[in-house]
């Protein structure tokens, strides 16, 4: 029956994976509301659209790197610190807003360059080099802000346009565009990834990058082309954060890495490199962001989230593996 | 009918879409050397695989000593005395030799390893085969060859009756094959029944009693070695007649100009000091021994390694190598000897494989012209007869012998005019071999030029226009086609400057 069902032309289209991740995500959504009748309101499934939004950024830069076979344990704490240099900037040095708006993404890119440097050109396993990032992040965050959090303007305060980044108000209805935004920014991400060299060269380095060297390519340059996109969207997913949060506090930040990985890995990017999804990786993040409103809506614990998000990845990485094995 | 070790009757296998054994017949007598010979895909491994556990058979029966058997995991072929040396093999490199041999049986003292008595029982089993290894000696100290040899020792120490050797000597000098011989020989002696598989033919001649051909996962036939020729072995293995004689004058012309000159190279150890030059249109051969630094020197040349000293000039000019990069640009391509490690991106298509490193001739504006791609990967599937369903197929699909013409395609694509071939035909199949051949031969008619590597000294001889030899790092010998022996190409092999 399963078999027959995956032979479709149309399952195989749009993939089995993604069928079972919106499957999930409409199970998700019934279980929710079943416990919470407010689950499906509006004003809901706008919060969860705020949280799917910043991590998705997150997630879709991510998913560059971990398709080169790297991974990147800094982006939470660069988007945080990011986050923190612009609205320090913007609040007690009374900088222009869209400086500060540039200033955050270039924080980002610069965190970006130092990890793909240290990785692809002095040759440092990413999960140090990214390990250490993740520290200096937190590290330059608090320094700069002297350890205090910042908090951005509200929209109806003076500077507080760019929160119509996330969501705008159009004929009295809250329209999410932060949502479109990211639509957006992943399908010119899946373009980069599947329809350009750039992409092309970050899937075969991913999968075999002496092999890809030995064909006379620069993969130095291409592997850190991966981490500076990824460094890049971490800068943009802070602006969508402040959007939706406000407050930003030094010295975290760790959490979202682990919500980021996760939604490559739940979409279907191999954390061996070589093979990645960007419509996987959008679906994982809004599982991600469902599961953390729906835990929220029935007034638990975010602990809660953790463990299910969890059990979520190790599932999803056995149907990976499982589904390789038994094509083999 | 009472000597049978081993009768498999009747094999059939059948894998999604392909059957790979079509009710195959192979018996084995005690103490005899038997050589399973056919093309990548004939069957062999998958034979061999089910009479060691590794897979389940559809239909048909194994009888062994006499009783019908059934092996569902390779721990009860190993009970029951049947073992398998792998190709690659399967040695922990920190653990000494002993650690390796015992490993998830090692003897007990209390609640520890009894690690004298492991010793004692390593020992004891070199002295029987003859082998000088020392039991404590780290695995990662050991040539290849000696490790083949703990292999060899471990099989035995399961009490083995029957041995399978996957192309043994693959990986191995001409020394340590005499020695892997002899060790063989008096295996056979004690009764052991052998299987030798193995593609070539003159190790087949020297040391087996009978050869059983398959051909697409049929049973063609049996022979006895002594009384058939290489020519009837190999029209069994093919079906037509192929072999051919060794090349006996150069194609090249005297004057013809010089494309490549490589001037007192060296890189670490393993090259030093190697100068020669390249001509167009010509193979130039490289012969040795395993670790003699040809492999070394052509990764040097390429830009792959770091080299120490030397310069490179290309027709005439000095060039600066220090990438793949720069080397590409030059002109220069490398098909390494190991395709699935260093030639190709397995898990991606023949397509992608095939454009990789011309990736920048399809752009479009800033996106990849597909159409354009599938086009150029197309010709060379159908030039080089690369057999394979589509170019958007899998390259890890693929047999040996047409992911070798994949690697060639991409070089081709990118029109280099030097090609290093390292080790061309190592774990190509017999027909497939002869294609590379010719492929060969057709490049340099196009006036291309070839750096060809080999351990094989048949390929040497009928391929190359002149031939270096090359022995610890150092070039040790140049010779003329038209001069060249087994002899001389050995001696200065083997010949320590």
């Amino acid at each position: 029956m399963m078999k027959k069902l995956k032979e479709y032309p149309f399952v195989r289209k749009i993939g089995w994976n993604r069928i079972i991740l919106v499957g999930v995500i409409i199970l998700m959504y019934l279980i929710f509301a079943l416990v919470n009748s407010t689950f499906l309101s509006y004003s809901r499934v706008l919060s969860t659209l705020n949280y799917v939004c910043f991590l998705g950024f997150l997630a879709l830069g991510v998913t560059f790197v971990i398709a080169t076979g790297g991974i990147d344990f800094s982006i939470g704490p660069v988007m945080f610190c990011a986050a923190l240099i612009s609205g320090h900037l913007l609040t007690k040095s009374n900088f222009p807003i869209i400086i500060c708006l540039v200033v955050a993404v270039l924080v980002g890119m610069i965190f970006g360059v130092l990890n793909g440097l240290l990785v692809a050109y002095i040759g440092i396993p990413p999960f140090i080099s990214s390990m250490a990032g993740m520290m200096a992040a937190k590290g330059v965050g608090s320094v700069f802000t002297k350890t205090q959090s910042v908090s951005w303007p509200q929209v109806t305060e003076i500077n507080g346009w760019f929160r119509n980044l996330i969501s705008t108000r159009i004929g009295g209805i809250q329209f999410p565009t932060g949502l479109i935004l990211l639509l957006l920014t992943a399908v010119i991400c899946a373009v980069i990834l599947h329809k350009t060299q750039v992409g092309r060269y970050i899937l075969c380095l991913g999968s075999n990058k002496e092999a890809v060297r030995l064909s006379g390519i620069n993969v130095k340059k291409w592997e850190m082309l991966a981490y500076v996109v990824c460094g890049t969207l971490a800068g943009v997913a802070a602006i969508f954060y402040v959007c939706a949060y406000t407050t930003v506090q030094p010295g975290l930040g760790d959490t979202f890495n682990n919500d980021a990985i996760a939604s490559c890995v739940m979409g279907g990017t191999s954390m061996t490199g070589g093979i990645a999804s960007i419509s996987g990786t959008i679906l994982g993040t809004i599982i991600i962001a469902v599961l953390q409103e729906g835990i929220m809506a029935m007034g638990l614990q975010k602990d809660y989230q953790y463990m299910l998000t969890g059990v979520i990845v190790v599932v999803a990485v056995y149907l990976d593996v499982k589904s390789k094995t038994s094509k083999n | 009918m009472d000597d049978m070790i081993l009768t498999m009757k009747g094999i059939d296998k059948q894998f999604p879409g392909v059957h790979a054994l079509d009710h195959v017949d192979f018996n084995m007598k005690k103490g005899e050397v038997h050589a399973l010979m056919g093309e990548n895909g004939a069957g062999k491994s998958t034979l061999m695989k089910i009479l060691t556990g590794i897979y389940t058979k559809d239909e048909g029966e194994i009888i062994f000593e006499g009783q019908p058997r059934s092996f569902s995991t390779p721990k009860e072929a190993q009970d029951a005395g049947i073992v398998i040396v792998h190709q690659e093999l399967n040695m922990i490199n920190h653990l000494t030799v002993a650690q390796n041999i015992f490993i998830g049986r090692e003897p007990r003292k209390g609640m520890g390893i009894d690690d004298a008595k492991m010793m004692q029982e390593a020992q004891k089993l070199f002295d029987m085969l003859g082998i000088p290894i020392n039991p404590q000696e780290s695995m990662r100290n050991l040539t290849v060859g000696k490790q083949q040899m703990c292999e060899i020792a471990k099989a035995i120490s399961f009490d083995a009756k029957l041995i399978v050797f996957d192309e043994p000597t693959a990986a191995l000098t001409e020394t340590e094959i005499v020695q892997l011989f002899k060790i063989i020989k008096d295996l056979r002696n004690r009764g052991i029944a052998i299987v030798y598989i193995s593609h070539r033919m003159d190790e087949i001649k020297v040391i087996t009693d009978r050869i059983t051909v398959m051909r697409d996962g049929a049973y063609v036939g049996t022979l006895i070695t002594s009384e058939c020729t290489k020519d009837d072995i190999i029209k069994m293995m093919v079906g037509r007649t192929i072999f051919e004689e060794p090349k006996s004058k150069s194609a090249v012309e005297d004057n013809a100009p010089v494309v490549l000159k490589v001037d007192h190279l060296s890189a670490g150890r393993r090259v030093q000091d190697v100068s020669f030059e390249l001509k167009r249109g010509e193979i130039l051969g490289f012969s040795g021994l395993m670790g003699a630094g040809r492999t070394e020197m052509a990764r040097a040349l390429f830009g792959a390694d770091i080299k120490d000293s030397g310069d490179i000039y290309i027709h005439g000019n000095k060039v600066e190598i220090n990438s793949p990069e720069d080397a590409v640009k030059y002109g220069i391509g490398y098909l390494s000897e190991d395709r699935k490690q260093f030639g190709l991106v397995l898990a991606k298509s023949v397509l992608e494989n095939t454009t990789l490193p011309t990736l920048e001739k399809f752009k479009n504006g800033h996106f990849l012209n597909r159409t354009k791609e599938k086009d150029v990967a197309k010709k060379y599937v159908d030039e080089l007869k690369t057999k394979t369903p589509n170019v958007d197929e899998i390259v890890n699909n693929l047999s040996g012998g047409n992911q070798q013409k994949v690697v060639i395609a991409k070089w081709l694509a990118r029109d280099c005019e030097i090609l290093i071939f390292d080790e061309p035909t190592r774990g190509i199949d017999v027909g497939a071999k002869n294609e590379i051949y010719h492929l060969m031969n057709e490049l340099v008619k196009q006036g291309k030029s070839i750096i060809m590597i080999s351990s094989e000294m048949t390929e040497i001889l009928r391929m190359s226009d002149r031939i270096v030899v090359m022995c610890e790092g150092k070039k040790t010998g140049e010779i003329k086609i038209e001069e060249a022996t087994q002899e001389k190409i050995m001696s200065a092999a083997t010949q320590k400057s």
